[in-house]
């Protein structure tokens, strides 16, 4: 049998030193900014039962889940997603508590992907979930707190918004069947324009088939909202979109010209728990969005509490890809002084280092049985200084 | 000027038929042209970078983004899948996938399970499993038609341009599968943050095909 002992699993790895700081960095740094707004973060397991995530919606596909079983052979999976479980956990213990709750998180999520693609199947998420409120004004919470987490990476950044609520509206006046609007969402999402007209051609010329025909390429500006207007074919559509347009036009303000506002109204993902707004953010040079998010008022009551809600999550691993590559890793912080101990004062030793660490300095302690030695590993790590402690008065040196 | 645009081509004749396209637009592909063993090549006036990829490797370099957009057959498009925009069919490099098999064997009688030869494993399935038939799909690296000749299979599932290999070795096609065509894609995010100049370069492509 071989034996796999030296490597790790396809889609994850080991992080060292500058990526770890770059990293933590960047969760201390979103959980600072989620806590600032008052968000509470919470920490839900990494294993869940399958059905947490197998409700009559199913959102995950069951190929792309992690799972194993539990001591009584039921079935588990590695969290694919912390909203889930969020939704879960507020349909049960925090059902009393006061709305609108304010949660974030910070942990990893575990989706299989294929193999050989240069993806990971451990994803760092930082994310927030605005549970118990429907107004604009949470939207808008919400929306800004994306802004300023995209602003505190400081690459430069867009952040994009659209509505489901249209497409869900404009494919339900359609006499066709579930197929046939799936396999129209799915021209829309890939924006496969050739394939999506030849499919709206064949339901005939009617405002609602023009429409779809545009849908995908109504993502931009402020002008995109001109043109889909005209071609809204009812009040209640043309309603959600002028919703759209002022969170939009909101946004704009918010971002002030740190990034750019875009809006994309052919946002239709399949997978998606999403009701209404949907929010993505980008960072320059990177391939994939960098947030994802929106409103999903249905989900949690899935879980038997009718509760509206809305949040984002941030793709940590994506964002620190983003910042090393901008630059050289950062370095841990170098001791300040090495403590050396002669043979007898080990402790008088770790007590005057512990002093030192008390004055504010990064300390070690020699390993090592002779000073040379001691100087040397001083010399090789750039420790400025070496006390030696060998029961009288100490020697200090550069 | 800003960074160009990467457009990674399918190397070969779907790169030609690009290399065409472009030109016709009036823009200047000497460099592309006279490539020699370069992989990377700019067409200047179009602010475009072209990098020269087998076709799997042109949708992998667009997912992630290293390249913004990409020129890739429908076929590889269906086998691979993944996440990007398909935008604008070129028009060129018409074939069609198809089911073939020995001339005169009639393909679907009997209950037994057939087994499929063929360069597209997933293409066959999702094309079998539509017709509620469970086969045996094997995966052939070269010259598909071999493997009903040499009896490994009952069929093939691949792509069929003018018919005459398989005519040459007593095949025939029973079923169209699917038909293909070049296909211009782009990254998801590449469209998002270089719009303007992207959706510029597809109008000026959707106006001259």
């Amino acid at each position: 049998m071989r034996n796999y002992d030296l490597i790790t699993p396809e889609g994850t790895k080991d992080l060292l030193f500058g990526e770890c700081i770059i990293r933590r960095n960047i969760e201390n740094s979103l959980l600072e900014l989620f806590k600032s707004r008052g968000y509470s973060e919470m920490i839900t397991p990494g294993l869940e039962f399958f059905d947490v995530f197998n409700l009559n919606s199913r959102y995950f596909p069951q190929e792309n889940l992690y799972k194993l079983t539990d001591s009584k052979g039921r079935l588990l999976v590695m969290r694919p997603d912390s909203t889930m479980p969020i939704a879960r956990v507020v349909a049960t213990r925090l059902r009393d508590a006061m709305l609108p709750l304010k949660l974030c998180y910070n942990q990893t999520v575990y989706r299989t992907e294929p193999a050989l693609k240069g993806r990971s199947d451990e994803i760092a998420q930082a994310g927030i979930e605005l549970i118990g409120s429907e107004l604009k004004t949470a939207d808008l919470e919400v929306i800004s707190t994306a802004v300023e987490s995209l602003k505190s990476f400081g690459t430069e950044f867009s952040l994009e918004i659209g509505h489901i609520g249209i497409f869900k509206e404009l494919v339900d006046k359609l006499d066709v069947s579930e197929h046939t609007k799936e396999k129209i969402r799915k021209h829309i999402e890939t924006k496969n324009f050739p394939a999506l007209n030849d499919l709206l051609d064949t339901l005939g010329n009617s405002p609602v088939t023009v429409a779809l025909k545009k849908l995908p390429a109504l993502f931009g500006g402020e002008d995109v909202f001109e043109k889909a207007e005209e071609l809204m074919p009812d009040e209640k559509i043309k309603r959600k979109l002028n919703e759209l347009r002022e969170i939009y036009r909101d946004a704009c303000e918010i971002c002030g010209n740190d990034g750019k506002i875009t809006v994309d109204l052919g946002i239709v993902n399949k997978t998606d728990y999403y009701t209404g707004l949907i929010i993505k953010g980008y960072l320059q040079g990177h391939g994939a969005e960098i947030i994802s998010g929106g409103r999903y008022d249905k989900l949690i009551s899935e879980f038997g509490y009718d509760v509206p809600a809305v949040g984002f999550a941030i793709n940590i691993n994506g964002v620190a890809k983003v910042i090393e590559k901008s630059g050289v890793l950062p370095a841990a912080p170098k001791a300040d002084i090495l403590v050396f101990a002669e043979q007898g004062c080990e402790v008088a030793a770790i007590k005057k280092a512990q002093e030192y660490r008390e004055k504010g300095f990064i300390v070690e302690n020699a390993l090592f049985e002779d000073i040379d030695s001691a100087r040397a590993y001083a010399m090789e790590k750039k420790i400025a200084k070496v006390v030696v402690i060998d029961g009288s008065d100490k020697e200090e040196q550069e | 000027m800003s960074k160009p645009i990467r457009m990674a081509l399918t190397k070969g004749r779907l790169e030609k038929d690009t290399v065409g396209l472009l030109e016709k637009l009036g823009f200047d592909c000497t460099a592309v042209r006279e490539k020699g063993r370069k992989l990377i090549l700019p067409v200047p006036d179009a602010n475009l970078e072209v990098v020269l990829a087998k076709a799997n490797d042109v949708i992998t370099y667009v997912e992630h983004g290293v390249c913004d957009m990409g020129v890739v057959g429908k076929d590889t498009i269906m086998e691979m899948d993944g996440k990007f925009y398909e935008l604008v069919d070129l028009g060129f490099g018409r074939c069609k996938f198809a089911l073939a098999a020995k001339k005169g064997c009639d393909f679907y009688s009997g209950y037994g399970i057939k087994t499929i030869a063929t360069k597209y494993p997933n293409v066959s399935r999702r094309f079998f499993e539509k017709k509620g038939m469970d086969t045996e799909i094997i995966k052939i690296e070269g010259s598909v038609e071999l493997a009903p000749l040499l009896e490994l299979a009952d069929g093939i599932v691949d792509i069929v341009e003018t018919g005459t290999t398989l005519k040459e070795n007593g095949l025939e096609v029973i079923e169209d599968v699917a038909p293909i065509s070049a296909r211009l894609i782009a990254n998801t995010v590449s469209l998002k943050l270089r719009h303007a100049e992207i959706e510029r370069l597809i109008n000026l492509i959707e106006e001259n095909l």
